[in-house]
Parts: C-alpha cells; structure tokens; sequence
C-alpha cells in the first residue's frame, strides 16, 4: 500500500523555484501548505495520495504580513495562529482574527495556513466569510506574473478555485475595518469549539447616529461556497436600524441562502440559523453590546 | 520517494535525522529517535496526543511531514521536560493535583501547558482551557489539570522557587 513516504517531495526554498517547478508539466504536483486537510485526507483515503507533491512551507515570500496603500496583505502561507498574533491583523480584520482563532486547536493554528484553507475551497471553510466582508483579493502568481482576483469570483462552486495549473496563491489583499467600524464573526457547530462549521458568518458595519452607513455581510457553509449577502446588504444600507428593520433582515436573510443537508446539518436548520447570526450581528449594534470599533 | 536529511535540537541534543518522502514527524521521533513518550491517539490531528513544540510551537506530529521540520529547528518533547525548570515545575503540579489518570494524554497534555505557560505565565481560566483544547482526556475530566497549570501560574506569580 503505497504511504505518506512513498510520495515525492520538491521543497522549493523560493517563490522563483516555486514557479519554475509549476511551469512544467513533469515536476507540476499537488500544493503542499501546512498540510492539516490534505495529509488527514490521503491518509483517511478520502483522496488519493499523490505521485509527488510541491511543499510550500519553505518558500519565504508566502509568509509575510504587511500594510502597503491602505491595504492588508497576507501571504498564502502566513499560519492562523500568525494572523491571531499580529498587531495589524489584530488591529484591522478582527472578524479574520476571530476565523482564525476558531479554526481547530492551537496544534493546527500552528500549521494550518490562510492560503491552505482557501484552497482547500470547503464551503465550511471559516477564514472566507470574513475575506469576503474585508472585500478581499487573491493574488495568484505564475512565471507569466500575477493576477489579483476578488474573493467572491475566485470561489468557483464547492471545492473548485480559479487557480490554474501553473499558479500558486502568493497572497491575500483586504480592507482593514473602517475607523468607527465593527467587525463581528459567529460560528455554529456540534460543539461550542473544536467541530466543524454548520453555519458560520463575518459582518462588516459603519453605524452613525443609528443608521447603517455601510454593511458587509458573508455566510460560509450555506451555498456551495462562502458568500456575500448583497439583497440582505442593500435592504439595510442607509437605514435606521429598528426592531422591525432587523425583522425584516433575517427573512431577507433566509431567502437569500441556498444551503444543502448533509452529515453535519439539515437544509431548513442552516437556513434558519443564517438568520439568526445575522439578526445577532444586527441587535448587538442596537443594544451597543459587542466589541469596541476599530 | 526521495531521501532527506536533517539536523534539529531535540531536547537540546543535536540529532541527525533521515527519512524518505512526506514520513511524519511522529514516526521519526517514535521510531528513529526512540521518543516513546511521544504517543499516538487519532492519527487525524485531533486529540493532542502526539502533540511537541517545534520552535515553541505546539503541533500534532502525526499530521506534520517531517520535511516541513526546517533544518537547526527546535524540538522539545515530553523527554525534553525534566532539562527546563518550568517543564520540572509543570510535571510535579501534575502529579500534585492527581491530573494523570490512564496516562495516554498527559505526554501531549505537558506539552501544551508548557508552550502556553513559557509565553504567558499568568494565564486566565480560559486561556488555559483554549490552550488545552486540543487535547483529549478521557479520564479527568480536565479540572485537575486546569488546576495543576494554574497552580503552576501562581507559583510563577508569587516568584516562589520550590525545589523541583
């Protein structure tokens, strides 16, 4: 039975050598990141093991966090624990931060990658909701150069990413929160920690004076992949936040989801619960409880 | 399948390694480095069991190819413990406060408690228990080992130095 040492391993030691080795179609294999999905995968044999694989954990240019123009930018490899950590991250996308921390326990914080987890393109995947209210790009990189693509439109459908064959994920570019702005993240599972996601979301909010200046509102594991929730947005956009405008939020909210039933939850509860975190979201702006602006 | 080499600080030894394709470090330190105390429970990364700092970072070795283990990197395992003053300390508290049971989980367990009390010596209630969570005991039901760290953390707290 062919094991975890049978697969050949290209460690590239930089993002050129990287590139190179996915240029050709005889040294092109599976991406490699921190490896908490893919090695629990191939050894589960949920997928089979490749031939050979790139490992990307060696490549310094994924690992960086910095500011540039007014915006965020993360590389692929920067590890959930790292986003937790960092002042900027911490600062300005706690909704990323909140994802993160949520994701497994410390041990696959360590590991576990922001670039891994949106490759792996599960709809229950929880650092995209939050992506998706930063309003943020993936920059993907080949030896024919960079395209920047907006998060929404790099979600294709479930498990399938606009990445092609001959790129990698080089980094995320987001949004930080606004001044005065609020960033919010809920996820339900079986459990209160440690389970995967039944329903998770991320919300993005400029309130003045009681009314929505700006909303971002993301749900994961409702559709095949994360997403927006722009007739939910538009409904509150400029308003006054009331108790019946909250109403009528929530069943905006659960006509706009299309979730299926699967192993971890049916249709009807992931559709109901989609409208309770939003509703969540929505109270804890007009009670002034939840956490500080940015 | 191909052939890597490797030199790291295992418990403050130099030790090197070799190993073919994507082995796991569990199976490097188990069973080339003889570090039994190192256990395996889910094999999935679930349950903690297996769970050693790389460079202070705890992670579930059996999830971890060992070639992602850089070169000159710093392993400490459940072995490693009785060498550092705060790993001394956290094992008597465990002992102390009856925090062992069956015993599978306490090597992953110490692993844990020591990578958070060695960055945050004053640890909440529930930082602690965050910390922990990737941990499994079927046996204690972890309120005795919340209580061994947190003894650790006051005694930290009062600077007091038993002799350990």
């Amino acid at each position: 039975m062919k094991t975890l040492e049978d697969i050949l391993c290209r460690q590239p030691e930089t993002l050129r050598e990287a590139l190179t080795l996915l240029s050709d179609e005889a040294t092109r294999g599976v991406l490699l990141s921190g490896g908490t999905d893919l090695i629990v995968q191939w050894q589960a044999g949920a997928v089979p093991m490749p031939e050979q694989i790139i490992d990307l954990s060696a490549v310094p240019e994924l690992k960086n966090i910095s500011e540039q123009d007014g915006r965020i930018l993360i590389g692929a490899g920067v590890t959930h624990a790292a986003i937790r950590n960092h002042a900027l991250t911490r600062g300005a996308l706690p909704a990323l931060v909140a994802s993160c921390a949520s994701i497994g326990a410390r041990q696959i914080q360590s590991r576990g990658t922001l670039g891994g987890n949106v490759a792996n393109a599960s709809p229950a995947g929880d650092a995209s909701p939050a992506l998706l209210v930063a309003d943020a790009c993936v920059v993907t990189a080949s030896l024919a150069g960079e395209r920047c693509i907006p998060m929404k439109d790099f979600l294709l459908d479930y498990r399938k990413i606009d990445r092609h064959p001959d790129e990698l994920i080089l980094r995320f570019e987001l949004t930080p929160c606004p001044k005065g702005g609020i960033e919010l993240f809920s996820k339900i599972g079986t459990r209160g920690a440690q389970a995967i996601s039944k329903v998770m979301g991320a919300c993005r909010i400029v309130m003045h004076k009681g009314i929505v200046e700006q909303i971002a509102l993301a749900l994961g594991s409702v559709a095949a992949t994360a997403i927006r929730l722009p007739e939910t947005e538009a409904l509150l956009t400029g308003k006054t936040l009331t108790e019946k405008l909250v109403d009528e939020a929530e069943a905006c909210v659960m006509q706009e989801v299309h979730p299926i039933a699967d192993i971890r939850s049916t249709a009807e509860y992931r559709r109901w619960v989609s409208g309770r975190i939003v509703r969540g979201f929505l109270a804890s702006r007009m009670t002034g409880f939840g956490p500080p602006s940015c | 399948m191909n052939t890597i080499t490797r030199t790291w600080v295992v418990n403050e030894v130099e030790q090197t390694v070799t190993f073919e394709g994507l082995r796991r470090l569990l199976d490097v330190l188990r069973e080339d480095l003889r570090l039994t105390g190192v256990k395996e429970g889910c094999g999935e990364g679930e349950c903690g069991a297996c769970t050693v700092l790389i460079n202070g970072e705890p992670v579930t070795s059996c999830i971890v190819p060992a070639v992602q283990v850089p070169e000159g990197a710093e392993i400490l395992t459940v072995e490693g413990l009785e060498k550092l003053e705060l790993g001394r300390r956290i094992q008597k508290a465990y002992i102390e406060k009856g925090s062992v049971q069956c015993g599978f989980c306490t090597p992953g367990m110490l692993m844990s408690s020591y990578a958070l009390l060695s960055r945050n010596s004053r640890p909440t209630e529930q930082e602690i228990r965050e910390a922990h969570a990737g941990n499994l005991c079927r046996c204690t039901g972890y309120e005795k080992i919340v209580d061994a760290v947190r003894a650790v953390a006051d005694e930290l707290e009062r600077g007091t130095r038993s002799t350990v």
